[in-house]
């Protein structure tokens, strides 16, 4: 009886408490492992947000337009505290995967094993996006001052058009790298983008032929001078 | 050790001729039409007013494929006092036009200083390619000042078109002689005369190959030596008429290079202009005769058409560069019925330095900026077509002074913000 009670009783008893001690010392061990990131992730970030004021990181960020949009969107208060909260999100990222190491289980060794082969197209991914965001800033704004220039009347539909195509290219790209369905974005976009297209080329065809006529020869012909065309000279 | 820009050919056909006293250039780019008679108008200028001094006229072409150099070679000129050389044009010059019309004018004005320094030529007149209103005076005029009086800047002074020249009247002239104290009417004119000294000194500096010695070499020039203290003059040249071969260039393009230079030698030269209150008239020689102008057409409406598009679809980058104040009280006279619109020249000077300031403080892309300024401009010129309508040309230019001092006046607070680097610091102007 008193062998039956060890055996069947006490041992699986002791073994429990066992791991259980392991475990949540384990537990333990990740809980400060997080609140050391938590602290030190709060620290990094404030002296990034500072050092980066002290070095006038915002004002570059304003002058590549990255500044306006940030606050635009409503991601940080600026770009220098954008960068220290993403150091900070770096830092508890780190924290909270080594403390997920620490539990030694087999889910939480193949979780960060996984996460650290993703990381590099997550990485790839944000990189495409900020490009994406600056090309599309500087190209709509290109286009919008030309387009102003030449005296068009749909400069800003024209701007518009330039950033919205230049982002959906963008995001198409960073998607694709985070292998995000890929097949379905790619033939989304092209059924998207050949869909405006035919729409554009229906519309012009059907209900505006007489202004596209119009502007092919506004292009192709010699203008003959207009009355009251100007003769000055700005300089 | 600088780069040398002359070939070893033109090095020792330039050292042959031994030490001159004057030299007169032509920078050209296909202009077959015009160049035979600017070279004899030199020619001319030089037999009847310098007789007795030793001169070369220097032909700096580029690539030109007109016959330019043909037609430089008829002139019938004696062999010893001409000389061709060819500047180098890189493709940068071939690409994009500049507003003066001639691919490589820095390059070309490099050349002729450096032969005017290796001859020790004591006075260099350079003068445009494609003028018709050149006579022989051009050069006693451009000359005799730096030769007789010592001054080393001969600026041009033309009778112009009350509508001729409004990016000059309106932006060049007043922030410049706001800046660095100088009335030189003409700072862009094109034709002028310098001293051997000046023009070393332009050698020694490193803009050869930069945005300012392809596009806004002639601002350089005259703000350089203006800045650097050199004695500064101007002379009356009466008309200036010459083959306009790019009518409809860009004008945004022009404004970049011309008013994008300014700004940039407003950085370069902080020091020089932060301390100058007021101006002081650049002496003047020649007599100033009244001459017959090319008539000028300008069409308003469509100045203003631009000008409220401008207002409207580019507000976001106005709002960036813009106080807000101002930017209120533009969009107030934007407005206004077509009939009634008038941008007065107060806030226009502050628009100017608002822009000098967004540019010096890298608010948005700086061509951006400049190109943005067009339609503000444009609205400026309306408003000035429509108030001197009816004036003559003397009440247009008591008018264009008029601007000048309230460029004059704002300029303490364009120096009280210079400094300050925040976006925040745009509010004050």
């Amino acid at each position: 009886m008193r062998q039956f009670w060890e055996q069947a009783i006490l041992e699986p008893l002791r073994q429990l408490s066992q791991q259980a001690v392991a475990s949540l010392s384990s537990l333990v061990g990740v809980l400060i492992l997080i609140l050391l990131g938590l602290v030190v992730g709060w620290l990094a970030k404030e002296v990034v947000y500072r050092l980066l004021r002290v070095l006038r990181f915002d004002r570059m960020c304003d002058r590549l337009g990255v500044g306006s949009e940030i606050e635009r969107l409503g991601v940080a208060r600026s770009c220098s505290y954008l960068a220290g909260q993403i150091v900070q999100g770096i830092i508890v990222l780190t924290a909270l995967l080594a403390g997920l190491t620490a539990m030694r289980s087999p889910w939480t060794q193949n979780l960060v094993e996984r996460f650290f082969l993703y990381l590099p197209h997550l990485l790839a991914a944000l990189v495409v996006t900020v490009v994406g965001v600056l090309v599309s800033r500087f190209l709509g704004r290109s286009a919008l001052i030309a387009a102003v220039n030449a005296g068009m009347p749909s400069a800003r539909l024209l701007s518009a058009l330039t950033r919205f195509f230049v982002m959906t290219l963008a995001i198409v790209a960073a998607l694709d790298e985070l292998g995000i369905s890929r097949t379905t974005i790619i033939v989304t976009f092209a059924i998207l983008f050949g869909g405006v297209v035919a729409a554009a080329a229906i519309a012009l065809g059907l209900g505006a032929r007489d202004l596209a006529r119009d502007f092919l020869q506004s292009q192709f012909r010699p203008k003959p001078k207009a009355e009251g065309e100007d003769t000055m000279r700005h300089l | 050790m600088a780069e040398e820009i002359l070939s070893d050919q033109a090095r020792r056909q330039v050292t042959a001729l031994g030490h001159l006293d004057i030299l007169v250039g032509v920078p050209s780019c296909n202009n077959a039409r015009t160049i035979g008679h600017v070279v004899q108008a030199a020619q001319a200028g030089l037999l009847k007013y310098f007789p007795d001094q030793r001169a070369l006229i220097v032909n700096s072409d580029g690539s030109s494929n007109d016959g330019t150099r043909e037609a430089v070679l008829s002139t019938h000129l004696d062999t010893q006092s001409l000389m061709l050389v060819s500047h180098p044009l890189y493709p940068v010059h071939r690409f994009a036009t500049p507003y003066h019309g001639v691919p490589g004018k820095g390059s070309a004005f490099r050349t002729l200083f450096r032969i005017a320094e290796i001859a020790q030529a004591r006075a260099v007149a350079v003068v445009d390619a494609d003028l018709r209103s050149i006579t022989p005076e051009w050069f006693d005029l451009l000359l005799r000042p730096v030769l007789d009086a010592e001054f080393d800047y001969v600026a041009p002074y033309y009778k112009r078109h009350k509508y001729d020249g409004t990016i000059t009247n309106s932006i060049i002239y007043p922030l410049t002689r706001a800046l660095y104290g100088r009335r030189v009417r003409q700072p862009i004119g094109g034709d002028f005369g310098i001293s051997g000294r000046l023009a070393r000194r332009f050698l020694t500096r490193d803009v050869w190959s930069t945005d300012v010695a392809r596009y806004g070499i002639d601002i350089w020039m005259t703000t350089t030596a203006i800045a650097e203290r050199f004695r500064v003059c101007q002379s009356y040249l009466g008309a200036k008429i010459h083959d306009v071969k790019d009518p409809g260039s860009d004008l945004s393009a022009m404004l970049v290079q011309v008013v994008g230079s300014v700004f940039s030698l407003m950085e370069t030269y902080e020091k020089a202009w932060c301390n100058v209150v007021g101006s002081e008239p650049a002496p003047l020689f020649g007599f100033a005769f009244e001459v017959g102008l090319e008539p000028v057409s300008i069409n308003v409406p469509r100045m203003l058409a631009a000008f409220w598009q401008g207002c409207h679809d580019l507000l976001p980058i106005y709002e960036r560069v813009i106080s807000p104040v101002h930017l209120k009280v533009l969009l107030a006279r934007a407005a206004l019925p077509a009939e009634q619109f008038v941008l007065p020249d107060e806030l226009w000077a502050k628009l100017v330095y608002g822009f000098a300031l967004a540019y010096h403080r890298r608010v948005i892309d700086r061509q951006h900026l400049v190109k943005s300024l067009t339609p503000l401009y444009l609205g400026w010129v309306a408003s000035f077509a429509r108030q001197t309508e009816n004036e003559t040309a003397a009440q247009v230019e008591e008018r264009i002074e008029k601007l000048c001092l309230i460029y004059e006046q704002l300029k303490s607070t364009l120096i009280s913000q210079w400094s300050l680097r925040t976006k925040d610091a745009r509010s004050e102007l």
